[in-house]
């Protein structure tokens, strides 16, 4: 009998190693060096590191985005069609209008065309963007574009959320913002994995996080524990990355 | 299917709500009507004057629309990580990459049509009767210009999209003259020039075969069954080069 207690998890990357070839004598850059990461169902996690780290990388290779040189990486969901991404400092078609942008993505998962219009008004009210969904994606400030970003993550209702820098560079109402979605999604019962530099975001939001230095994992474990050991989550942060 | 549809439709509006092709169809109207002019000073001939003058004027803008945003299609996505939205989702490089073409012979449609109907037109302005086969000869340029779309896809996949303009242009001119080029060499005795001209003939679309400009202005008669035989011939070689530009642009990672 399986424990009923027992997590699914929905992300494994084991021993993943990324080479990239730079430069035109294709010099070898080894970007992550043997990353292990468990992400269980239900989770906030945060993806913590120094800029270089290989944050970006470890969630492009889970993607498919990137090919890992070695190791192993498992969707525990029923492939990218239940799974959400919201790109770094995201750039949409400017030509297109939110409603339209969010239209095109939900036909990407092939949304049937009778729910797709009650779909789109939903996540563009969800993320407060109904106002401005026949407004061209040119004229959105960076704030819209990061919560029409995170609607088109959204539009497959996916269980598992990769969200790269979500908060970065929005002024303080749009980082409340979308933290308010962040929360709703884990009260639906969603997994959240996302990057971040701001380190109060992450002790707000997340439940668990890992700290990548160098393309590996060098700690993993809930906020909690890491609170135990520090003050703050940044005197942690500090301490673990310069150890 | 739904996902190519989506796609194609994307790049559709991308390419038709592009100003820049607004300015150069308008440009092209202006120089197919600037064949009224030369048709004024060519003594009895304006009708036909008209009609090359407009052809190559369709032919010469078409290939400039076609291969300038055809080279830049694939790379604009990849320039403006939009491509990260793209391939995060369930969808295949074989979509994208015929959705990308699809779309854009969408665009291509739509240019080629205002033009064609516009020299049409003006033909008919000029000799008091319709002239259907100026359309037919638009026709044919449209079926020319997708096979140098595909190539020039292709290409990007490769290249820059600079190198990509430049080699989807050679393409052209050398699919005007591969047929002259083998039909010269056979007449040599050289047999690694022939061998090496069959090798071009072959990679390059024999382009020639469906332009039926200089049959349509001199109203000659037109032998319609061969020319679909090798609509037919470029169309699979359409097939062919996007299933290797699909091949390649499946190794690349972002």
């Amino acid at each position: 009998m399986p424990d009923p207690k027992e997590t699914r998890i929905v992300l494994d990357l084991a021993d993943v190693h990324k080479t990239v070839h730079v430069g035109f004598r294709r010099r070898p850059l080894e970007i992550l060096r043997g990353v292990d990461l468990s992400v269980e169902e239900s989770e906030v996690f945060g993806l913590l590191g120094p800029n270089g780290a290989g944050k970006t990388t470890t969630i492009k290779v889970a993607l498919g985005l990137m090919r890992a040189t070695s190791g192993s990486v498992e969707l525990g969901v029923d492939g990218l069609g239940k799974v959400g991404y919201l790109p770094e400092n995201p750039y949409f078609y400017d030509y297109l209008s939110g409603r339209e942008f969010l239209g095109f993505c939900a036909r990407l998962f092939e949304l049937a065309p009778e729910i797709l219009s009650q779909r789109i008004d939903e996540l563009l009210r969800d993320v407060g963007l109904q106002g401005a969904a026949s407004t061209h994606l040119r004229k959105y400030s960076k704030g819209m574009l990061q919560r029409i970003g995170i609607a088109q993550a959204l539009v497959n209702d996916p269980e598992l959320l990769l969200l790269d820098e979500p908060m970065t560079g929005l002024d303080p109402i749009g980082r409340v913002e979308v933290k308010r979605i962040i929360e709703r999604l884990h009260e639906r019962g969603k997994t959240v994995l996302f990057n971040s530099h701001i380190l109060s975001d992450v002790h707000e939001l997340c439940s668990h996080i890992a700290i990548i230095c160098e393309g590996r994992v060098v700690w993993r474990g809930e906020v909690a524990e890491a609170l135990d050991e520090a003050r703050t989550l940044e005197d942690f942060f500090v301490r673990v990355v310069t150890a | 299917m739904r996902q190519l549809a989506a796609i194609a439709a994307n790049t559709f509006k991308e390419t038709i709500r592009d100003r820049v092709l607004a300015v150069i169809v308008v440009f092209a109207l202006v120089m197919i009507a600037g064949g009224l002019w030369l048709g004024a000073i060519s003594l009895g001939e304006q009708g036909r004057m008209m009609k090359d003058f407009g052809l190559v004027a369709v032919t010469g803008f078409g290939l400039i629309v076609a291969v300038f945003i055809a080279a830049s299609l694939v790379h604009k996505e990849v320039d403006k990580r939009t491509v990260f939205v793209l391939f995060s989702k369930p969808v295949s490089r074989a979509a994208f990459i015929t959705g990308k073409f699809l779309g854009l012979c969408g665009t291509m449609a739509v240019v080629l049509a205002g033009m064609g109907l516009f020299l049409f037109a003006l033909v008919w302005l000029l000799q008091g009767s319709p002239s259907f086969m100026v359309l037919a000869a638009v026709l044919m340029i449209y079926v020319q210009l997708l096979a140098i779309i595909a190539v020039t896809i292709f290409f990007s996949t490769l290249g820059s999209a600079i190198l990509a303009s430049v080699l989807g242009i050679c393409v052209f001119v050398a699919g005007q003259l591969s047929h002259n080029v083998l039909a010269l060499t056979r007449l040599g005795s050289n047999t690694v020039t022939e061998a090496l001209s069959w090798v071009i003939y072959v990679l390059i679309p024999n382009l020639t075969a469906v332009d039926v400009k200089a049959g349509v202005v001199g109203e000659q008669t037109l032998a319609w069954g061969q020319i679909s035989l090798w609509v037919v011939y470029l169309l699979a070689y359409v097939v062919v080069v996007l299933a290797l530009a699909t091949v390649i642009f499946r190794r690349k990672e972002f």
